[in-house]
């Protein structure tokens, strides 16, 4: 990915210009970039100024001050850590189940693939009412773990932390199952075989063979699913107590109930920043990952 | 989205560009509405309500009828409070009158916008005899909506709890409770505080401090802080608390449906609900019919005949039945057994109390 440095960039971009399928290329690009600019960037903007103006629209850092500061900041706390155990939770289970999908006859695949990302096609309210059914005091899965006389059963997967990233785990599922299982199909099998030939054993050959080539993909299947879930809203709510609400939450009682919208944008940059970083953090891995394998080639 | 888009759109276009012309095919797209203002004799007019099983009621107890006999074709729109604000301030509201809670309203008089009531306009007000503190200069009430208790009635054998003390009881009444979140109402000190034994009429200013601590002891007990009105249903009939607070008619339909939960009519939290007009309605006159139409006392019978909404019009339970009545924690025989909310107590601590709220339910 990396550029040579131009000696002359004035030029250079005159010279890109100068050439028509630049120009065409940017003539059918500024749609896009209008309604871009129009309706994300304006609107960002005018969030971030919201956020740096008190009551009477002078600047002010009272607001991010608010925001990192008591409640706020633990909320803050608490949506990067649920964020983080639902990485974590969607990989373990994602890497797993697309291991075994990757293994499938591809018909078989395409059936696991649709089952997975079905749940997406339901409403999050109508699932989370179904997570009740199964998971309740007197849901099927504590019924059935009360049948077979499981110690310390029933167990409260409910209005807790577990309950939450039970559900925000499933949510984020498919996208971590879809990515990994593009990254094991690329996996040239032929690699574990030869590795097999010489002597090595499966766990040796998954540490150093397969782990290393679907590595890349689990580091931004994993960052993935940790942006997505910082925006996190009706799940902590429906599945969680008090101690899992999460910043979504906190933005919209600030712009409902409080109509303090200075306060919100704060939150909302705020958190625009982190998954900025997270972003960011994904580029860094994305590359640091292309040049070893420029390594490893070379 | 779809509304954010039209409205921004809208009023570029109303910038300069030939309005007549970009209007009616934002109005094709069913986000924007192109609204002519109309002096008198407008023949339409477009009211905010929150929709749900409640907007249904009040579209067959009211607006049906009200279209029947006046030949005024009544819209209805659902936004949420916070677009309210936003059309308002703009000076653009897309509806014409605001079917809202009381509390709500008053945090809109600040904002200026809100047009003043003409009482003189609404020519069945002086025989409604509404409550005082239903009757304001940008309000009137219409009708209340009740917080109370709801139980499990197999929960406690052939007990029934009767009193907050009781809802407050863990050992009498064994089991998990759910009480509201200050993301769905204002947070629910006053349970607190009669459990803790302070007589009704004493309630405000509200003792904060010892509402809390009242707290404290039931909060073991305490699943789930409910933050959807439908919530509490789910929780009681999947059996994961046996008791809970509960916006009254929510349980409604589980109960027809034989579910095993039951309302106490006694102790609850009465809130109004009325109507306003928004600075720049378009159709002011239509708008004042239709609050002259609602306050008839046939007219409030009619919203509780289709859904649990307690008319203001205390006339209105003499056109209702014994059995109809006594699922209604406003009429007359449990009136004095609830109380009504302070909303200017309210006004005035509700961001305190919501936050110190948060505070006290995270560890």
């Amino acid at each position: 990915m990396s550029v040579s440095t131009p000696a002359l960039p004035a030029a250079r971009i005159r010279a890109a210009l100068a050439s028509r399928r630049t120009r065409y290329g940017l003539l059918t690009a500024l749609p896009v970039v209008i309604y871009l600019l129009v309706l994300f960037v304006y609107p960002i903007l005018g969030t971030l100024a919201l956020s740096l103006k008190d009551e009477q629209g002078g600047f002010t850092l009272h607001w991010y001050a608010d925001t990192l500061t008591g409640i706020n900041l633990s909320v803050l706390l608490t949506t990067l850590r649920i964020s983080a155990e639902t990485a974590l939770a969607s990989l373990v289970l994602g890497f797993l189940l697309a291991y075994a999908v990757s293994r499938m006859r591809p018909l078989f695949a395409a059936l696991a693939m649709v089952l997975v990302v079905a749940p997406h096609f339901v409403s999050a309210l109508v699932r989370t009412y179904g997570w009740i059914i199964l998971l309740g005091d007197y849901g099927v899965l504590n019924e059935a773990m009360q049948a077979v006389h499981l110690p310390g059963a029933p167990y409260q997967l409910l209005y807790n932390e577990i309950g939450v990233v039970i559900g925000t785990t499933y949510v984020m599922l498919p996208y971590t199952v879809l990515l990994l299982y593009g990254v094991m199909r690329g996996v040239d099998r032929r690699l574990l075989a030869a590795a097999a030939s010489m002597g090595a054993g499966r766990l040796v050959i998954f540490r150093r063979i397969y782990l290393p080539l679907v590595a890349p993909g689990l580091a931004s299947a994993g960052l993935l699913s940790f942006i997505l879930s910082l925006g996190y809203y009706v799940t902590p709510r429906l599945m969680g107590g008090p101690n899992q609400t999460m910043i979504a939450s906190l933005i919209e009682q600030q712009v409902t109930k409080d109509y303090r919208w200075n306060g919100a944008a704060a939150q909302g940059v705020v958190l625009l920043l982190i998954t900025f970083a997270g972003l960011l953090l994904l580029k860094v891995v994305g590359s640091l990952g292309a040049s070893a394998k420029q390594r490893s080639n070379s | 989205m779809e509304h954010r888009f039209g409205r921004r759109a809208l009023l570029r276009g109303a910038g300069g560009l030939a309005a007549a012309a970009v209007l009616p095919s934002l109005a094709a797209c069913g986000t924007g509405t192109s609204r002519a203002t109309t002096g008198g004799g407008s023949k339409t007019v477009i009211v905010r309500n929150s929709g749900g099983a409640y907007g249904e009621a009040l579209q067959k107890g009211i607006y049906t009828p009200f279209s029947k006999e006046t030949g005024i074709e009544v819209k209805v729109v659902n936004l949420s409070g916070t677009q309210m604000l936003a059309q308002m301030k703009q000076g653009r509201p897309q509806f014409d009158l605001i079917d809202n809670s009381l509390a709500q309203f008053a945090r809109w008089v600040p904002e200026n916008v809100l047009e003043p009531l003409d009482y003189d306009r609404i020519p069945s007000f002086k025989s409604a005899k509404l409550p005082e503190n239903m009757v304001e200069e940008h309000v009137v009430g219409k009708s209340y909506y009740v917080t109370l208790m709801a139980y499990s009635t197999q929960a406690f054998g052939n007990k029934a709890p009767g009193t907050w003390a009781d809802f407050w009881d863990a050992g009498a009444f064994a089991g998990n409770r759910s009480m509201g979140n200050p993301d769905a109402d204002i947070p629910e000190l006053e349970f607190a505080l009669l459990a803790d034994g302070v007589p009704m009429d004493k309630l405000y200013p509200l003792d904060v401090d010892r509402a809390f601590k009242a707290m404290d002891r039931i909060r073991p007990h305490i699943k789930k802080y409910w933050d959807t009105g439908n919530l509490p249903g789910v929780l009681l009939s999947r059996r994961e608390v046996a008791l809970s607070t509960v916006w009254h008619g929510r349980l409604d339909q589980l109960i027809a449906g034989g579910a095993p939960l039951a309302y106490q009519l006694s102790g609850g939290r009465r809130q109004a609900q009325g109507h306003a007009i928004p600075k720049g309605a378009a159709n002011v006159d239509a708008a004042y019919q239709l609050i002259d139409y609602t306050l008839r006392p046939e007219v409030q019978a009619g919203i509780a005949k289709f859904y649990p909404a307690n008319p203001a019009v205390a006339a209105a339970y003499d056109k209702l039945t014994a059995e109809e009545r006594a699922k209604l924690p406003g009429a007359p025989e449990f009136f004095d057994k609830g109380f009504d909310v302070d909303i200017d107590w309210w006004l005035k601590n509700e961001s305190a109390v919501s936050k110190r709220w948060r505070e006290w339910a995270r560890d």
